[in-house]
């Protein structure tokens, strides 16, 4: 079964979010990264890229399939996690731990679900 | 899921905990939880169980059935020999494919076609009613086989573990075997779709699928699911039916030849009539060669527009199936397959490339495009809306040094070595002077020299071979006006005229035949005269037409042992014919005894030359320890009264002629050819013996054999060589007796103090394992090349060599060893059984013995079976003096 960290939001879409203070820390939670297998290869935006809560901003790529990474808020993108450019497979082995991309300006956020929502969002998906 | 189909195998992924999808209407395992990457990368260095058994095992059987497949398949039924497999591909009548398939000949009577699972239904509604016409039978026996496909290096192991040891198929690709695994009865093929060069696919009852999985497993084994076969058989570059065949992106049915395999699975013999598709498809092949020799006119280009390519994107991201190609601004073509695939890092260069326990990564695929795109060329593709860089490299892995597979990268194939000489050479050429005196010390002072191949010629012979003929010419040519006199071209030659003339008696004496040729200068050279004169011979009365090839010959097979100067791929290429019906070599080789594989099986031999009526059969081999059965064969097509010529490729064992071996003429061989210097006494040249009188009609054919040594041959024939040949001739003649015991005799004590050791010495040990100068000894599969570097490190100077029944030469589980030269430097029992004891401790137990080598051989650096009276050194010490001077 995969794991669901408790102090985290989700989105349906299977992304995290944890606030910083002002910065939203952003990655994939357990239950997208075994349904994604192998993660080969990242796409990422830039630093300074506008994202859009609902609305892709990068997207991952398994041995068999690219996937795109819904964005859960609207904000600007100041800091991007470069290691997963080289070691995307991060992502699965610990996907709590390997943050994806980090925002700031935040003026909008998607419907998140805490942990126990999330959980009853996955086992009606699974 | 409930109305799709599942294998016989359903059960297992479950408790597996594989991740099952739907797969052309089957329940298949896309993956296990170890995820593609690790199945794909346990797949390339140990062994992957891949459930097959969706695929459609249907059994052709009934007397027009070979009618039937050459009709319905683009390969040459009548080339498949039983216990042997062939890819196709199933034609459609526009040439384009209905699917791709494998045709296994198990048994005699009845074919095994397997086709991909989606296609069944289709394939079968094609092929039964085209069956129709034919007196056949088709069942599809899907359900009461399982198959199962083993693939990778140790895939080898696990199954001999299973079958008791014995090999489960003859080492070369797409041989089968049909034998028990603990006792279930197995039908095995070296196949598969992974490109691993060691992997099997396994047939079994339904009944006994299961057991065959998990004991396999038990072993050691893991299961992979259909995303590493997919990624492993795109690394590989092999076709998968509905990407690089069947409808493009575009909507187009694609033509067959599109794909390189098609070369090899498309045949236009007569045999195969009209069969589907061959107009089409041969106007693809046509188009094909115009491409493939770079003539991109529009006529060419019509037939076959666009090829199969691999693809390698250069920036980062991923390429996928369906994604535009372009050149420039030309849309080119699209990808047919891709993704981001797995590959273990290696380091070092040559042999001795190590694979790393680290993994990488690289973005590759295959492609349809442009035909006129060359190797090399750099493309983009269109990564949903950004263009990235790609090559178009020649292939994504090579197979061609067993066990493993060796991905090739982009980057490592274009880096070119532009090395040049520059400077003032006076100090180069007083290293390389420095180097030479190392490297002679090293190898006659230090080393023991184990190389069968080899001998150190005595000094007379090395100073003859230095002295003055050596840079002249001596062009001669018999002429019938003269009765035969030889007339030399040139002046200044009487010296060398009267050396040959001696060299010739000398050699007479030693073969025991009436006729010799000496100009030849190696002996690779003596077996290519030879073969050209037969062909020549046999053209002799049409001088009209192109001169016809030589077929069938019967010869040793070069993993069984036989002489490179005896196959295809070397001396004989450019004479054997190609046997219209099989479209291979008419080559056929003698049989080996199944419980000697180092032997000739006799009585099966005779079956092969009644059947085949081969007009040349060439004896001898370069891993020999018996006897070659001349007599036998000779007796045999005397009273069969089959036409033929009989000869003895001696190279390895021409200082062995006489009482402790073989009397090659006495036998009955017509032909004897050698190189004079790994048992002979040297220097390094070739010879030519036959043993006609002026009366037989063959004596024809010596003449032709004269001819093609000399102009057909060489024009310079290495006169110091030739004066050097004289004197190792005078040696042998005098000396042979003697040495050819001994040398026989250290082999055999030799084998039996491995053996003794606990070394692995193979042979038959009824004869103390050898009757020749060798001894070969198992270090384990793919072991050969490292002991045998750890053993020259030791100043042990041997070969790795495969045995009968390993892949090839890098996968080398055995080291060859020859007695000749060190027997020659004086060893006999007490120094062989020291040399056994420090071996073993070498190779066994990793312990440096290099110190105790250089004592051994420091002790003999005498030549025995040499000249050595005082008159012969005064002479010899004058002739070393004038060289010097």
């Amino acid at each position: 079964m995969a794991t669901i960290n408790p102090d985290l939001k989700y989105s349906k879409s299977h992304e995290w979010v944890r606030m910083d203070g002002d910065v939203a820390v952003i990655g994939i939670s357990d239950f997208a990264q075994d349904a994604l297998g192998d993660l080969v290869f990242v796409n990422l935006p830039q630093v300074g890229d506008d994202v859009t809560a609902g609305e892709a901003f990068g997207d991952v790529e398994s041995v068999k399939a690219v996937s795109d990474l819904m964005s859960p808020v609207t904000g600007t993108v100041c800091e991007i996690n470069e290691e997963l450019l080289d070691a995307p497979e991060a992502l699965n082995n610990d996907p709590y731990g390997a943050w994806i991309i980090k925002v700031e300006n935040i003026t909008g956020t998607e419907e998140l679900l805490d942990a126990a929502a999330y959980e009853a969002h996955c086992a009606a998906e699974a | 899921m409930s109305e799709l189909k599942r294998t016989q195998l359903y059960d297992a992924h479950l408790a597996a905990g594989a991740t099952m999808v739907d797969f052309g209407g089957w329940e298949m395992p896309i993956q296990y939880p170890e995820g593609i990457v690790a199945e794909h990368l346990f797949t390339r260095h140990s062994c992957s169980l891949f459930d097959v058994s969706h695929m459609g095992r249907l059994r052709v059987e009934g007397p027009d059935t070979v009618a039937f497949l050459q009709h319905v398949l683009t390969s040459n039924v009548q080339g498949l020999d039983p216990d042997k497999a062939q890819y196709c591909i199933i034609p459609a009548a526009d040439g384009s494919a209905v699917d791709d398939a494998y045709l296994y000949r198990f048994f005699e009577d009845w074919y095994l076609l397997v086709v991909n699972a989606a296609n069944t239904d289709k394939d079968l509604a094609h092929l039964l009613p085209i069956a129709k016409n034919f007196d056949v039978k088709i069942t599809n026996i899907s359900a009461d086989y399982a198959s199962i496909a083993v693939q990778g290096p140790k895939s080898r192991d696990l199954l001999m573990t299973l079958s008791g040891g014995v090999a489960v198929t003859e080492p070369m690709k797409n041989a089968l075997g049909v034998l028990p695994l603990e006792g279930h009865e197995a039908w095995v093929a070296k196949t598969g779709y992974t490109g691993e060069p060691l992997g099997y696919e396994v047939f079994v009852k339904t009944a006994d699928a299961r057991w065959l999985w998990d004991r396999l497993l038990a072993l050691g084994a893991k299961p992979a699911g259909l995303g590493a076969r997919d990624t492993l058989r795109l690394e590989a570059g092999m076709p998968l039916y509905g990407h690089e065949m069947g409808v493009d992106a575009e909507g187009k049915n694609m033509p067959i030849f599109a794909v390189s395999l098609a070369r090899f699975a498309v045949s236009f013999s007569e045999q195969k009539g009209d069969f589907i598709g061959r107009k089409p498809l041969e106007a693809q092949a046509a188009a094909n060669k115009r491409i493939l020799n770079r003539d991109f006119a529009p006529d060419a280009l019509r037939a076959l527009p666009r090829r199969i390519r691999p693809i390698t994107l250069l920036d980062r991201g991923v390429i996928r199936a369906g994604m535009p190609v372009y050149k420039g601004e030309k849309l080119v073509g699209f990808v047919t397959s891709g993704t981001m695939v797995p590959y273990y890092q290696a380091e070092g260069e040559g042999l001795f490339t190590a694979i790393l326990d680290t993994t990488a990564k690289r973005s590759i695929g295959m492609a349809f495009i442009d035909s006129d795109i060359l190797d090399f060329e750099e493309v983009t593709v269109d990564v949903r809306g950004k263009r990235l860089r790609a090559g178009i490299p020649p292939y994504h892995m090579r197979v061609d040094a067993p066990p493993f597979a060796r991905p090739i990268l982009y980057d490592k194939l274009l880096i070119e070595e532009n090395s040049k000489s520059t400077g003032d050479n006076t100090q180069k050429a007083i290293d390389l002077l420095y180097a030479a005196i190392t490297n002679h010390e090293w190898r006659q002072n230090a080393c023991i020299n184990l190389i069968p191949s080899e001998n150190t010629p005595s000094k007379a012979v090395q100073l003859l071979s230095a002295s003055d003929p050596s840079f002249r010419y001596a062009e001669h040519k018999k002429i019938k006006s003269f009765y035969d006199a030889d007339v030399f071209y040139y002046q200044g030659t009487k010296f060398i005229d009267r050396v040959e003339q001696l060299l010739v008696q000398e050699m007479r004496r030693y073969f025991g035949c009436t006729e010799v040729e000496t100009r030849v200068i190696s002996g690779q050279m003596s077996n290519m005269a030879v073969f050209s004169a037969l062909m020549d011979w046999k053209n002799r009365l049409d001088r009209k037409h192109t001169p016809q090839r030589l077929g069938y010959v019967l010869n040793n097979h070069i993993i069984k042992g036989g002489h490179l100067s005896a196959q295809p791929m070397g001396a004989l290429h450019d004479y054997i014919a190609v046997d219209p019906v099989t479209e291979r070599s008419a080559v056929v080789n003698f049989p080996v005894c199944k419980d000697n594989i180092f032997k000739i099986d006799v009585e099966k031999t005779k079956e092969v030359i009644a059947e085949y009526r081969p007009e040349l059969i060439i004896f001898g081999k370069s891993m020999v320890l018996h006897k070659e059965p001349v007599a036998a064969i000779r007796q045999f097509v005397d009273e069969q009264g089959i036409p033929t010529t009989i000869m003895y490729d001696m190279a390895h064992v021409l200082g062995l002629i006489g009482d402790h071996f073989q009397k090659p003429f006495e036998e009955g061989a017509e032909i004897v050819t050698g190189s004079t210097h790994k048992t002979f006494f040297g220097p390094q040249r070739g010879v030519i013996g036959t043993n006609w009188t002026k009366e037989d009609l063959k004596y024809g054919l010596w003449n032709t054999i004269e001819t093609r040594a000399f102009p057909g041959s060489v024009s310079n024939h290495h006169l110091g060589t030739q004066l050097g040949f004289l004197m190792a001739a005078y040696e042998m003649n005098q000396f042979k007796d003697a040495y050819q015991a001994a040398i026989i005799d250290n082999a055999k004590f030799f084998a039996k103090a491995l053996k003794a050791q606990g070394l692995d010495v193979k042979g038959d040990p009824a004869i103390d394992y050898t009757e020749t100068h060798q001894v070969i000894v198992g270090v384990g599969y793919g072991e050969g090349p490292e002991i045998a570097e750890r053993l020259e490190r030791n100043n042990i100077i041997v070969n790795y060599q495969a045995t009968p029944d390993e892949e090839g030469f890098t996968a080398s589980g055995a080291l060859r060893m020859g007695m000749s030269e060190m027997t020659r430097f004086g060893f006999g029992h007490a120094e062989f059984e020291k040399l056994a004891e420090l071996m073993a401790d070498c190779i066994l137990r990793n312990k440096d013995i290099r110190d105790e080598v250089v004592a051994l051989r420091s002790e003999h650096l005498d030549m025995q079976y040499c000249f050595t009276d005082a008159e012969f050194e005064k002479a010899l010490g004058k002739l070393s003096t004038l060289i010097q001077k």
